[in-house]
């Protein structure tokens, strides 16, 4: 188990604050966040490539703070491989055993086994001047994982690939996990975090700003940033006031929410997911929903279909099949409903 | 086809006359020497000797220097420290001193009266007017050309990689001689080949410490000023074209040495 206790960490201007993680044995951990955010700098220090001004750092209740890098048995994938440019796939993957004087039989072995693997047995004698963004990756893969690291580091991974070849290296990635080892993951897409993670962490600004399983992340972010990070769009700063002993939330232009059943909090932000929001040529005639009348601002083709916004004093963004796009007739400037239930609306911290 | 700008014009016009100002006074010593007289000389002991002098004692200079100039431009790249400006400044001293001042203040050193001197003469030998002395002199002016570019060399090569070979389990010393080294070489070799070429055509330095055993720009020098142009030109020619040939195969060997890092690296260590 890798344990971080109060890191602190100044780089120039930037600071990594108050780290304190955990992750278990066997966990696939992604720590997601944007560039800048200190989420490399963070892997850094696990690997000891830095050291932090403070605090302490754990792997199975040993303190490895200020351990030697060659000492961690952690290994660390960077984001541009590090695969040596002056030697072959060979000599890379080698190149941990022959640092530790392996004899040629065993490292001969080895290699052949972990590229087979990684299924790059074929280019073993190749330069690796010549390989694909793939290749490259699973090089760099197959060199780390024949020392046997207790943790796997992994920076990235999955940014300069192909929508095929992302594929193939979450299977085996997944498949690495399963077979019990420990890896922390960073990255910036919240899609490879979703399809990889066991547990996800959220590092904005140097701070880790929300920690938990997938669906206790996504589906209640802490704050606008973790909303964001979800694909959230619609966001509505409301004050809150009670009417009827119903809560109710107001914009600023005057849009009412009914809140119900929903708990107030501090600097009320309310979000709301696109996929709840509902569109319709004629008002809903369930009157426990919220419902508003607005304008089409703008239909854009979209990932799941079209993403229309609807300016209802407000923009509401939702995302609809385009298929509905058709029945509804929808078009630029036409006016429609948007509606929702109240158990759509998440309620946070503003801050 | 596309027509040359005034500017591009007056780029090349430039070009050619600094190029020529180069060519012209090589080209005219090598036509003015006659075929006759450069095979006396090319059939010369006393050039032969001074020319192999010059270039033995300038490559045993460089390749002893480098044993501490290669680690020493490593830390530069890498590291920091106090001072480490002056440090760089300290190295590209020898380039803007007079080159005699440069031998006279080796002199002070190396003499029997020297640090240096001191521990060659409990050696039983002395240092000026010895072999030792001269690639003292012709190092102690050249040595900036290795420094600096194996330096650059090492400074261009990602850090990352290092990093990535001391997670993989190397020792520092594993890392400087598989990775930093391999991939700063072909600057290292462009800075030795570079120090040993302007170790060899010193003259400055190398006349204060030692007139005798003559290399051969001293020699080149005292034939100039005892017998005149005509009689110091073919020795001239001589050394040029020697020192040419030597230089054309250590850049050939350097070029073979990185192909072969690149292919069989697997086998190399």
């Amino acid at each position: 188990m890798l344990r971080l206790i109060n890191i602190n960490r100044r780089l120039g201007d930037f600071v990594l604050s108050d780290i304190n993680l955990e992750v278990s044995d066997g966990q696939y951990y992604v720590l997601l966040g944007r560039s800048g955010s200190g989420k490399t700098q963070l892997l850094e220090l696990i690997a000891g490539l830095e050291h932090p001004d403070t605090g302490k750092i754990f792997l199975d209740d040993i303190e490895i703070t200020r351990q030697r890098i060659q000492d961690r048995k952690v290994g660390i994938v960077f984001q541009d491989f590090a695969v040596f440019p002056h030697m072959t796939v060979f000599g890379n993957i080698a190149y941990p055993l022959r640092a530790r004087k392996e004899d040629k039989k065993s490292i001969a072995d080895k290699v052949e086994k972990a590229a087979t693997a990684m299924n790059i047995r074929h280019i073993l004698e190749r330069s690796t001047e010549k390989l694909s963004g793939g290749e490259l990756q699973r090089v760099a893969l197959a060199r780390t994982l024949i020392t046997s690291p207790r943790l796997l580091l992994l920076d990235e991974p999955l940014s300069s690939l192909d929508t095929s070849l992302k594929d193939d290296l979450k299977r085996l990635l997944r498949n690495l996990n399963k077979e019990g080892q420990t890896i922390i993951h960073v990255t910036h897409d919240y899609g490879d975090a979703i399809s990889l993670a066991k547990r996800v962490g959220v590092i904005h600004n140097g701070k880790i700003i929300q920690e938990g399983s997938v669906n206790e992340v996504f589906n209640n972010p802490s704050n606008r940033f973790v909303a964001r990070y979800a694909g959230i769009r619609n966001f509505f700063k409301v004050d809150i006031s009670r009417e009827d002993g119903l809560f109710v939330g107001v914009t600023e232009h005057k849009i009412r929410f009914k809140l119900n059943g929903v708990t107030p909090a501090r600097n009320n932000l309310l979000l709301i997911k696109s996929d709840s929001i509902i569109i319709s040529n004629e008002m809903p005639a369930d009157i426990e929903l919220n419902a508003f009348k607005g304008k089409v601002t703008e239909i854009t083709p979209s990932e799941f279909g079209m993403e229309v916004i609807i300016d209802a004093g407000d923009l509401f963004y939702t995302n609809i099949l385009t298929s509905e796009m058709g029945k509804l007739r929808l078009i630029e400037g036409k006016e429609v409903w948007v509606s929702f239930p109240s158990k759509a609306i998440v309620v946070i911290n503003g801050n | 086809m596309r027509r040359n700008s005034i500017f591009t014009w007056i780029v090349m016009i430039l070009s050619s006359l600094v190029l020529l100002f180069i060519i012209a006074p090589l080209a005219g010593m090598f036509i003015n020497t006659g075929a006759t007289q450069f095979l006396e000389t090319v059939k010369d002991k006393e050039v032969h000797q001074s020319v192999w002098l010059t270039l033995w004692v300038s490559f045993t200079a460089t390749l002893i220097f480098s044993v501490g100039a290669i680690p020493f431009a490593w830390l530069l790249a890498r590291k920091k420290f106090p001072a480490k400006n002056f440090v760089q400044g300290i190295i590209d001293l020898p380039i803007v001193l007079p080159h005699t001042a440069a031998g006279i203040a080796l002199l002070g050193f190396i003499s029997r009266d020297g640090f240096l001197g001191k521990l060659a003469s409990f050696a039983g030998f002395d240092l000026v007017n010895h072999p030792s002395g001269i690639a003292l002199a012709m190092a102690f002016v050249s040595l900036p050309f290795l420094i600096n570019a194996a330096r650059d060399g090492f400074a261009a090569v990602p850090e990352r990689l290092e990093k990535a070979a001391l997670n993989l389990g190397a020792g520092y010393t594993k890392v400087f001689f598989t990775i930093s080294l391999p991939l700063a070489w072909r600057s290292i070799t462009t800075g030795f080949v570079m120090m040993f070429a302007r170790g060899m055509s010193e003259f400055g330095a190398v006349v204060i410490i030692a007139y005798h055993p003559m290399i051969a720009p001293v020699l080149i020098y005292e034939r100039f000023s005892s017998y005149g142009l005509n009689y110091a030109r073919p020795a001239s020619v001589f050394f040029i074209l020697v020192a040419l040939l030597f230089l054309i195969a250590l850049r050939l060997l350097s070029f073979k040495r990185k192909v072969k890092y690149i292919n069989n690296d697997a086998e190399t260590y």
